[in-house]
């Protein structure tokens, strides 16, 4: 007799509809920093903005992409045999991926006895998803935890999304949305309406540097923002501390303001203070990576940043990330 | 036991600021053993005089194999060194028990040193002891006879890396709340009763031996008594005067009458702690007090709660206490405490778990031992809080704070459900199963009836593969191992390694069956205990001595050591060869001959291209869970002649560092000479989901049938539960590992020293998780650079 939403969709694959198929670049299991509990986190593979500080570069694109670690080869130009595009040249500085032929196969990936080839993104079924998140059960039962949907942008690929998010829900599972809010207001509505909360993301509440620091312009994520106030979703906002870019005192008075004016239901904002450990990875892609040599935040700087989050916002607010030792007199 | 190597102990082992300056100074002594040249616990060897005597047993130090090249010389040079104890008239006419006990009652009334520590409120200072065996001459040449053949199976079942064993002391919960009960003087009462009824001249015998060993209780406590007289009238502190008057008061009641008050109880628990290691001529490893958060809580509740006596007074007392257990370190102070054989003795109590209807018994005195240990921050006592789906939030909080802020593991974290569900399929009776405590570094056992000899067999699991894949031989020596099982390029199907790896297997268990076997005749027949059998509930009844399987519950366990690196091994073979077929099995035998020099594509397509057990990986696990089952159902099949029966269990001590290069390369991928895997942990590295995945693989294996209790150490950066709503995170983690069915865990904090191993060798650091903005990161996998800034950087909550 049921007939919830969740239900349909988990008897409707039952009776034998194929479940979506969805490109994932990780799952990453005893997640704690990516909502309440342990959780499991599912990264979506591909992304419209372009932030600048991105650290999570495997994310943006959407098809799967190949990655070489210098530290596992061992020399042994199985792969390059293998590859039926000649795509791959080992040289004595390293692996050069012609990446405008590379399709990524994964004939290599197989080829490589040493694990030095991963195929970053990998095409799944939501019941694929479904059984791995499944395995932590316990332990969301235990802390309150869940499944977090991220990337990427998860509303990327929103069909098998909201399919993932139902099914989890039909098993009892908590269930987080991580997003940068950058999409349709009908896909964000569906998909935000799936989920038991939202980690959303706000940089910046300047349109002019959001398109330039993003790519994008601010305005769809304000009103999908806006959304979550009116339809009373348990909120957590995500900010990173980026220096020179979101890490004035004005930028987190302004957002301070604009979550508590026009965002009722915020139950916690969190400061991420920027790290360059993403650094090995944008190498791997080769992706350059534009905030090389930019040095860690003070922990005074978060400190105090917080503090004026706290006051502008009315929420509870927390920093994390590693931070310089501060100098002692 | 527990292995600590190159222990920066200064600087790991810090007090608490909030010690009392009494405490400080006494824990400080401790530690200044080179000025303390007043007071040295170091061994003290007595002799009978007699030229056939011995002092020293290598069957009693067999699991500690570092040892093995020195046992002649500690015979030699102790018995010279031993002092002659003056016997009575007719003492060789006396049964050999009888010997045994009147040589304990003279020794502790009369020659052992007694010392009383500047401020210390409890006392009983020297203990390590080597005392004669007493044999007359007959048993002494049969002894010797013994001995040599022990030493030579003993030296070639090492020197291949097959494992070890020996008849271990220590390793029991002796049954110290009877003692406060009713003191030494109500069990003599009671062993009286008992002689008159006994229908035999033995059990008559080993009785009078009980009585003696338990008269030189009153006796011994009584030259503490006179010595804190004596100090209490030089001094001229009034204060200190009227503590040494009252050590003496008590002194003379405890531990021969009943306790009545709580520094009663604990004086009386330390003497009868301190006076086994004294008997059993051994430094304490694995004697442990038990639950005394429980059988001393009366005490308190009498003097604290509704008496006089303020807390910190109890707390003080208690950290009186605390530090006696670590004096056993003097005992390698010559020997090597400096040369890397210190190791971790294991005087182990327990907190917490539950009660006899299952409810928790955590209570006001959990909570002050919580504070104790935290501010002594001692190797010894070792501490073990028994956690369970009850234990209260407030107090699981407590704890978990104490781990996530601790460098190294603060505790052993026992799970009562899957330990008991252990012992019940031993067949330990249901009603006694809540009492249970873990004995030495996690092994569970019950309380005052019960020898399990936790630790006295090891056997390299990892070995067995070896022996299969060479015909039953040692790859390096070519010496026969084994029995002969087929040349494997032969095999056609896995089914045919596996019968194999069966049959060698169960031919090592059974070589170190017998061999125990021949380890527990040695020393039940030569060596008895009689002062520790007064102690251990069902000896005096059954007229047996405690090493001859005289206590209620007589086990024996066998640890299984390097058991994930067979698994992986099995795994490995099983799927590349067999299934896969992406190797033969010629060219695995070829690599493995050469330590896979030349061959690392071979090796590593044994590392990537098979699944490894602790991914929670249904194919890895159900091949572990299929070796433990196997393994531990083989082991329960078989008894000692003195009726104990074998049981299985997992522990390494520091095995897996000792038979690395004892081991040939593995079919895991791994080379002679690197770490066998340790415990129930998997392959360092090698467990890439994370701490969630590790503990649902354990929870596959199906651990009950391995009651001893499984070592699981995990390791966390320390700044994973720094910050907010963290320490809740990892007390979740501990509740549903309890729930899943683990049996007990360690978590060790990295600090920047590992941090920086794992920058240099990041393959044997491929499963160190560390936090980095937003998600969490394999600490390898990252930049050099973030590696630098990790170490280097202030960890607020990161």
């Amino acid at each position: 007799m049921k007939s919830s939403p969740e239900n349909r969709i988990a008897c409707e694959i039952l009776a034998g509809n194929a479940p979506q198929k969805g490109t994932i670049f990780n799952i990453q299991r005893f997640s704690i920093d990516d909502g309440p509990g342990i959780r499991t986190t599912v990264f979506m593979k591909g992304c419209p903005l372009r932030c600048v500080w991105c650290h999570n570069p495997e994310g943006i694109k959407r098809e799967p992409q190949l990655m070489w670690f210098d530290v596992r080869c061992i020399g042994d130009m199985e792969c390059v045999e293998a590859c039926p595009k000649s795509a791959l040249d080992l040289r004595p500085g390293g692996m050069v991926i012609d990446r405008s032929v590379c399709d990524s196969c994964g004939l290599c990936v197989v080829a490589c006895p040493s694990g030095a080839l991963e195929l970053v993104g990998k095409v799944l079924s939501t019941l694929e998803v479904l059984e791995e998140v499944k395995r932590d059960e316990v332990f969301y039962k235990n802390s309150n935890g869940g499944v977090t949907v991220s990337g990427g942008e998860p509303a990327v690929q929103p069909d098998f999304v909201l399919e993932l998010l139902l099914l989890c829900k039909d098993s009892k599972m908590h269930t987080a949305l991580d997003t940068s809010a950058y999409c349709s207001a009908d896909v964000f509505k569906t998909l935000a309406d799936a989920s038991d909360m939202v980690l959303l993301d706000l940089k910046t509440m300047d349109d002019e540097k959001h398109l330039e620091y993003t790519g994008v312009s601010l305005k769809p994520i304000l009103n999908n923002a806006r959304y979550l106030a009116d339809s009373r979703k348990r909120t957590w906002i995500r900010t990173p501390i980026i220096p020179g870019y979101t890490d004035e005192s004005e930028n987190i008075a302004d957002l301070g303001h604009f979550v508590k004016e026009e965002m009722g239901f915020v139950e916690r904002w969190d400061l991420l203070a920027f790290n360059n450990a993403c650094e090995s990875k944008y190498d791997r892609l080769d992706l350059e990576w534009k905030l090389k040599g930019v040095a860690s935040l003070d922990s005074s700087v978060m400190e105090e940043l917080v503090a004026l989050a706290r006051k502008h916002s009315g929420v509870d607010v927390h920093w994390s990330g590693p931070t310089r030792a501060r100098m002692k007199d | 036991m527990e292995l600590d190597i190159a222990l920066k102990q200064d600087e790991l082992w810090g007090p608490s600021s909030k010690l009392s300056g009494r405490v400080l100074r006494l824990r400080d002594e401790y530690f200044n053993i080179e000025k303390r040249d007043y007071f040295k616990n170091e061994i003290m060897p007595f002799t009978t005089g007699a030229k056939w005597d011995t002092v020293w047993s290598p069957n009693a130090w067999g699991v500690v194999p570092d040892l093995l090249p020195f046992h002649k010389a500690f015979m030699e040079t102790l018995l010279l060194a031993a002092k002659k104890v003056e016997l009575p008239e007719g003492f060789w006419e006396k049964p050999h028990i009888v010997r045994v006990a009147i040589f304990f009652s003279e020794v502790v009334t009369k020659y052992l040193p007694v010392k009383i520590l500047d401020g210390e409120l409890i006392v009983g200072s020297y203990f390590n002891t080597a005392l004669s065996r007493l044999h007359n001459e007959k048993e002494a040449k049969r002894w010797k006879k013994l001995t040599k053949r022990w030493l030579k199976e003993m030296d070639f079942l090492n020197s291949h890396g097959m494992g070890n064993a020996g008849a271990t002391p220590g390793h029991i919960i002796p049954d110290y709340p009877r003692v406060l009960k009713i003191g030494f003087k109500g069990l003599v009462e009671y062993f009286k009763k008992l002689k008159e009824k006994a229908e035999n001249h033995q059990h008559r015998d080993f009785l009078e031996a009980l009585i003696i060993c338990c008269e030189a209780t009153r006796d011994f406590a009584e030259r503490y008594a006179v010595e804190a007289e004596r100090m209490a009238k030089e001094c001229s502190v009034e204060e200190r005067s009227q503590e040494l008057k009252e050590i003496a008061r008590i002194c003379r009641k405890v531990p021969w009458e009943p306790a009545e008050s709580f520094h009663e109880a604990v004086q009386s628990l330390w003497f009868t702690h301190m006076l086994v290691m004294v008997q059993e001529s051994y430094p304490g490893p694995g004697l442990s007090p038990g639950r005394i958060d429980q059988y001393l809580y009366p005490y308190y509740k009498k003097d604290v709660i509704e008496g006089s006596v303020s807390r910190d007074y109890a707390k003080e007392l208690l950290e009186c206490f605390w530090i006696k257990p670590n004096y056993a370190y003097d005992f390698i102070y010559r020997v090597g405490r400096n040369k890397g054989i210190t190791s971790g003795y294991g005087q182990l109590v327990t907190i917490g778990g539950i009660g006899p209807e299952g409810e928790d018994a955590s209570n006001e005195l959990t909570w002050l031992i919580l504070e104790v240990i935290e501010e002594m921050n001692l190797l010894e006592p070792k501490p073990n809080v028994r956690l369970h789906k009850n234990t209260p939030d407030d107090l699981l909080t407590r704890v978990c704070e104490m781990v996530a802020k601790a460098q190294g593991s603060p505790f052993l974290i026992n799970f009562d459900e899957q330990s008991i569900e252990g012992l019940r399929w031993q067949g330990l009776p249901e009603d006694a199963l809540w009492d249970y405590a873990p004995v030495g570094c996690l092994e569970n056992t019950l309380q005052g009836n019960d020898r399990s000899g936790t630790v006295d067999v090891n056997v390299n699991l990892a070995k067995a593969v070896e022996l299969t894949l060479f015909d039953g031989k040692d790859l390096e020596t070519g010496d026969r191992l084994g029995p002969r099982t087929g040349d494997p390029t032969n095999f056609e199907t896995w089914e045919d390694f596996k019968t194999g790896f069966e049959t060698q297997l169960k031919s090592l268990l059974m070589r170190f069956i017998e061999f125990y076997n021949f380890c527990d005749t040695l020393r039940s027949s030569l060596e008895p205990t009689p002062y520790l059998s007064s102690i251990v509930r069902g000896c005096a009844e059954s007229g047996r001595d405690v090493t001859a399987g005289g206590c209620e519950h007589n086990y024996v366990t066998v640890e299984g050591v390097a058991f994930a690196t067979a698994v992986d091994s099995l795994i490995a073979i099983k799927k590349l060869i067999f299934e896969d077929r992406v190797l033969s099995m010629a060219e695995l035998i070829s690599a493995i001959k050469d330590n896979f020099e030349g061959h690392e594509k071979i090796r590593q397509i044994l590392i990537n291209k098979a699944p490894k057990y602790g991914n929670d990986d249904d194919y890895a696990d159900e091949m572990a869970r299929y070796l433990s089952r196997l393994w531990t159902e083989e082991v329960f099949k078989h008894k000692t002649p003195t009726g104990r029966r074998y049981r299985g269990g997992y522990l390494s001590w520091n095995y897996w560092i000792a038979y690395a290069p004892l081991t040939a390369a593995t079919p895991d991928g791994r080379k002679r000479g690197r770490f066998l895997s340790n415990g129930i942990c998997p392959v360092d590295g090698t467990d890439k989901k994370g701490p969630t995945a590790i503990a649902l693989s354990i929870s596959k294996l199906g651990l009950e049938s391995a009651p001893n209790g499984d070592s699981h150490t995990i390791s966390f950066n320390p700044s994973l539960f720094r910050g907010s709503g963290r320490i809740e995170k990892l007390m979740s983690y501990l509740r549903s590992y309890c729930e899943k069915g683990g049996t007990a865990i360690q978590i060790n904090m990295i600090d920047p020293q590992t941090l920086r191993m794992a920058q240099q060798n990041p393959s044997d650091y491929q499963n160190l998780l560390v936090r980095v903005t937003g998600y969490n990161a394999y600490f390898v996998m990252l930049g050099k650079e973030i590696q630098d800034e990790i170490i280097a950087r202030e960890s607020h909550c990161l």
